[in-house]
């Protein structure tokens, strides 16, 4: 063992994680060479010096975050529902939902867009607001984060205030679509539906795009999921694009974005979709989906099965 | 013996683990909240040690926790629960230390009945009374550790933050950030020499 071998395995000395021949090993040398002996004492030193700098948690910290995570459930948190139903109820309903494109959620998810824009934007510091747009008049809503008796019949309590502002302009301006980027990643689905939905308009800008693959691939809803798909329609032949579907068609779990997803990739001729196609007829477990996968395939003239 | 005796405390932990989990998929809210509350200090301790920050500590812990509640029925059991969350703890420091890498660090505040108080400067006063150049030692010896945890990579600094302070196994830590032990191992060592690099005749 050389001194330089030594050196790269000294912090891995130190913390454990050297099978037991190369600890042999390295002692060996550490008995024989000061050099590296002092080398391990620096080690030991510089361990000892960030071991002080350890944060310690300030006392109520947790009860704070505890609380924030409850008020946050308890307002709704969305959480991702496993379907309880059979497969053609859960087909006829992901058809409907596709076919309707969501029309009949649209104007209550409206009225509720707006205001969780508002309150977003009251959030968001990372735009410069149209300042002549704003509304002058700013509702506070409070929360109370704690409360403390002082003692001697006093007490303090701690409120955070949200300020409520409404914000508009129109679609294709730079802070309004600042804006919307953001919102794509609120936690309201209903907000994030709106949001993506005034996007397509504007998919030949590289962050739209962007923000609607990862709306496409990451969103938990998937309400969501098919709006952007709807909104990655001018972008079909785009190869980032049709990359991030097929990974999408294998992933997804639900029906109604599968054969979205198969639609948008057989709009435009691509043999190399095959073998993605092929894989989904060998693991797909809805009906509907695999007749339509099988029937593109026989369109494309290309087997069913794979080999 | 004693081993064995841990052993059995760890399976039947996981076990309870395990019930919890599948309690709070049928949507029992008690169980979710005994779940949190089994992971949720190690969870805000990484936070807290790797942001420097409360409130982006509990920032992170309110993220890392929601998501797990959305998410909760996609897991599978195919790994441990504390690995699963630990992968969405680190993703999500991850992205708030790339997005910081060109701020400034904040120190470690901590807030007592006193107010805000840095745990650094409070160890450098108690040195005070002692040894006025111990204090000034100490002083440079903080302002160079931090200069020498900003020069790391968000990864660089992660991996020696999960073995280091929170004493994971280096190929556990390459399971988290969806690497390999050997990689987990080359940062560690980067991060060391260049720590050591920095902190100079400090140690």
């Amino acid at each position: 063992m050389t001194c330089d071998s030594v050196a790269r395995l000294i912090p891995l000395y130190f913390y454990g994680e050297l099978m037991p021949e190369e600890e042999d090993q390295l002692e060996e040398h550490l008995h024989a060479c000061a050099a590296c002996t002092r080398e391990m004492e620096r080690q030991r030193a510089l361990a000892a010096a960030l071991d002080r700098r350890h944060a310690e948690l300030p006392p109520t910290l947790l009860d704070a975050c505890r609380a924030d995570l409850q008020a946050a459930i308890q307002g709704g948190a969305p959480r991702y529902e496993k379907p309880a139903k059979g497969p053609w109820t859960l087909f006829l309903e992901a058809l409907a939902a596709t076919l309707a494109g969501f029309h009949r959620y649209r104007t209550p998810v409206g009225a509720v867009a707006l205001v969780a824009l508002g309150f977003f934007a009251a959030r968001f510091t990372g735009a410069r607001l149209p300042a002549s747009s704003l509304s002058p008049a700013g509702e506070v809503f409070s929360t109370v984060r704690s409360v403390e008796a002082e003692g001697s019949g006093r007490v303090q309590i701690a409120v955070d205030e949200t300020r409520r502002r409404v914000v508009s302009g129109p679609t294709g301006d730079r802070d309004i679509q600042r804006l919307l980027l953001a919102a794509v990643r609120e936690d309201n689905p209903a907000v994030r539906v709106e949001s993506v939905d005034l996007l397509r308009s504007r998919p030949d800008s590289g962050e739209v795009r962007d923000a609607l693959l990862n709306a496409v691939a990451h969103d938990s809803n998937a309400g969501v999921r098919l709006e952007a798909l709807d909104g990655l329609k001018p972008l079909a032949g785009d190869p980032q694009v049709r990359k991030t579907l097929a990974r999408v068609l294998l992933a997804d779990d639900n029906p109604a974005v599968r054969m979205q997803v198969v639609d948008l990739l057989v709009s435009h001729r691509d043999d190399s979709m095959v073998g993605v196609l092929q894989n989904l007829v060998q693991k797909e477990d809805n009906n509907y989906v695999r007749l339509k996968c099988e029937k593109v395939l026989r369109d494309m003239n290309a087997s069913i099965g794979t080999f | 013996m004693a081993q064995d005796a841990a052993g059995a405390v760890g399976a039947r932990l996981s076990l309870q683990i395990d019930s919890l989990i599948r309690a709070a998929q049928r949507g029992d809210q008690d169980a979710f909240e005994q779940l949190v509350r089994a992971h949720d200090q190690s969870v805000l301790r990484l936070a807290m040690n790797l942001l420097r920050s409360t409130e982006d500590a509990r920032d992170v812990y309110q993220e890392a926790f929601l998501r797990v509640y959305r998410s909760l029925d996609s897991f599978r059991f195919d790994c441990s629960f504390q690995t699963w969350l630990y992968r969405i703890v680190t993703n999500i420091c991850l992205d708030r230390l790339r997005k910081r890498k060109v701020r400034k660090e904040e120190s470690a505040v901590v807030e007592t009945s006193h107010g805000p108080v840095d745990r650094m400067e409070a160890l450098q006063e108690e040195a005070a009374h002692a040894n006025p150049e111990r204090t000034l030692w100490n002083r440079e010896l903080k302002r160079r550790m931090e200069n020498a945890l900003q020069d790391l990579t968000p990864r660089e600094r992660m991996v020696f933050e999960l073995r280091h302070y929170q004493g994971l196994r280096l190929r556990n830590i390459g399971d988290l950030l969806g690497t390999t032990e050997e990689a987990a191992k080359n940062c560690l060592f980067r991060a060391t020499r260049k720590m050591r690099a920095e902190l100079g005749d400090c140690i």
